[in-house]
């Protein structure tokens, strides 16, 4: 197997031939540099090699321009182009012109390259996939079949238990899109099915910026579809990763989910599954809820079973682990559970199990916050109240609290010093 | 800045890049101050997306978050705010430990 590395950049070029080659000892990776050689001229030997990494930024050459010429050659291997982080018009037009992979330069990690390496040349290489490899060519596959008027379902960018996530955009711009495609499994099962569709059904009925926008749905014999907006920030689940958030973020980042939740609540829907996945960020930083898989419209008839428990357990209120019926509080625990999260980079309860974690929030006192953040103790107290009565009582109370004592113009601290 | 951000954890396979990487990174610094002293902000910009772009690869996150400054102060001519942040490069690059796990 021969890899064309097309970088700028030497580090980059070198570590990712090292990659490749520590992996893979026997297949030949060559170096491009743009800066030093001009686009490579017709009599180049393009189909010597089996996948090309191009870069998008040449230093001084516009990659998508390149991946547009040697698309055009009939020779021409399979392309992995790079991207840049947050900007993902760029990975639509480099789909849209023939890239058969993309991936964010800035997230580029070893897995991810070999993952991507390892899928375009699979048809090549003659090695039975592995299982995992194999639904994501499966999943690849799948979303090239889909067909949605007036959309371009693009690349498989996710894999949740219930859909499949694609990178998709309008026929007429460039904007990107996200078209979740429920799993053929759960398009058998009429309940998950049900709950997929009042997805779209609730979202539709929101009309909130705090909520991701919903472009359009469909369903036919071999799928169903939601098309809705891309969130170019990612989810609160990457800004985490083990680390604390700065409390003033982290407090912005908690208020706009108060705003959200105020929103679904006024409409009578309820969450029940907030967790970091569940939020995103738009390119100015504002914040949207996602994944209605689980929500209920307060007024509809549970279709969940007695004792059934659905949710995250890390983020699950008391009574959601207890299986009793919900109210607007529970989604107010969950968002206290997250703002925890957030000021101190851990989780609320740790445990073995995911039982040993959801009973914790029935009957193990929260962690008191370090001394450092102590000033949110008692709004972490009353979010966190096992006894939901104590708790705050809707999203708007939260707010006002917030508002009087922690906003900028906050009360004085009535226990300050008298000088 | 805080001093954890001088620890940089580097796989052990990379061992052998890390001599060109930082030999590189500190010619870098030499280029900025070059693109700086003559206003060359299409240079600065360039050289603040690469840092970018390479930092983070190799585990250098700061590498990539002052990139990020320095491209986006070249974008908008903060010339002081670009002479702070190539100091601030030259202190990072000077005080850096590397541990290889």
């Amino acid at each position: 197997m021969r890899i064309l590395i097309i970088d700028d950049d030497p580090d980059l070029r070198s570590l990712l031939g090292h990659y490749i080659k520590q992996r893979w000892p026997d297949w030949g990776v060559d170096e491009y540099d743009p800066l030093e050689r001009n686009f490579p001229a017709d009599d180049f030997p393009l189909g010597e090699y089996h996948a090309v990494i191009l870069d998008y930024m040449l230093g001084r050459g516009d990659g998508l321009e390149w991946l547009q010429h040697l698309k055009k050659r009939h020779d021409c291997p399979k392309i992995l182009f790079l991207t840049g982080a947050g900007n993902e018009i760029i990975a639509v037009r480099a789909m849209k012109a023939g890239a058969d992979d993309y991936q964010r330069k800035q997230e580029l990690t070893r897995e991810k390259l070999l993952t991507s390496l390892h899928e375009l040349t699979a048809g090549v290489k003659e090695r039975t996939l592995s299982p995992e490899l194999a639904a994501r060519a499966e999943g690849h596959s799948l979303g090239a079949k889909i067909r949605i008027p007036g959309i371009k379902v693009l690349r498989l960018i996710g894999e949740g238990g219930m859909a499949r996530v694609y990178l998709a955009s309008r026929d007429g711009d460039d904007e990107p899109l996200v078209v979740k495609i429920l799993r053929r499994e759960i398009l058998a099962n009429k309940t998950a099915l049900a709950r997929f569709m009042e997805e779209y059904a609730m979202v539709e009925r929101v009309q909130s910026r705090h909520v991701a926008r919903i472009f359009g749905h469909g369903k036919s014999e071999e799928h169903a579809y939601l098309v809705m907006e891309f969130f170019e920030g990612g989810d609160l689940h990457k800004r985490l990763t083990g680390k604390a958030i700065d409390p003033a973020e982290a407090l912005r980042i908690f208020r706009e989910l108060m705003f959200a939740l105020g929103d679904i609540h006024e409409k009578g829907i309820l969450h029940r599954d907030l967790k970091p996945q569940n939020l995103m960020f738009r390119q100015d930083g504002t914040l949207a809820i996602l994944d209605f898989g689980i929500a209920k419209d307060i007024a509809a008839v549970d279709r969940t079973h007695q004792g059934e428990v659905l949710g995250t357990p890390r983020y699950m209120s008391p009574e959601q682990v207890q299986g009793r019926a919900l109210d607007l509080r529970t989604d107010v625990y969950s968002a206290g559970v997250l703002l925890y999260q957030m000021l101190t980079g851990r989780h609320l309860f740790d445990g073995e199990t995911a039982m040993e974690v959801a009973l914790q929030h029935v009957n193990t006192p929260p962690p008191a916050l370090p001394p450092q953040l102590e000033r949110y103790q008692y709004l972490l107290d009353k979010l966190l109240e096992k006894d939901r009565d104590a708790r705050f009582r809707n999203a708007d109370e939260v707010i006002g609290y917030l508002d009087r004592k922690l906003g900028p113009y906050a009360e004085a601290d009535v226990t300050q010093k008298l000088h | 800045m805080n001093e954890a951000n001088y620890k940089v954890k580097v796989a052990r396979d990379l061992e052998d890049l890390i001599p060109v990487f930082m030999s590189n990174r500190k010619k870098e610094l030499d280029t900025l101050r070059v693109a700086l002293a003559s206003a060359d902000f299409e240079q600065l910009r360039q050289l603040g997306h690469r840092m970018k772009g390479v930092g983070v690869s190799y585990g250098f996150d700061h590498v990539s978050t002052l990139g990020k400054y320095i491209e986006d102060g070249a974008r908008s001519g903060d010339r002081a705010g670009l002479e702070a942040r190539i100091s601030e490069y030259a202190e990072y690059l000077s005080k850096v430990q590397i541990a290889y796990e």
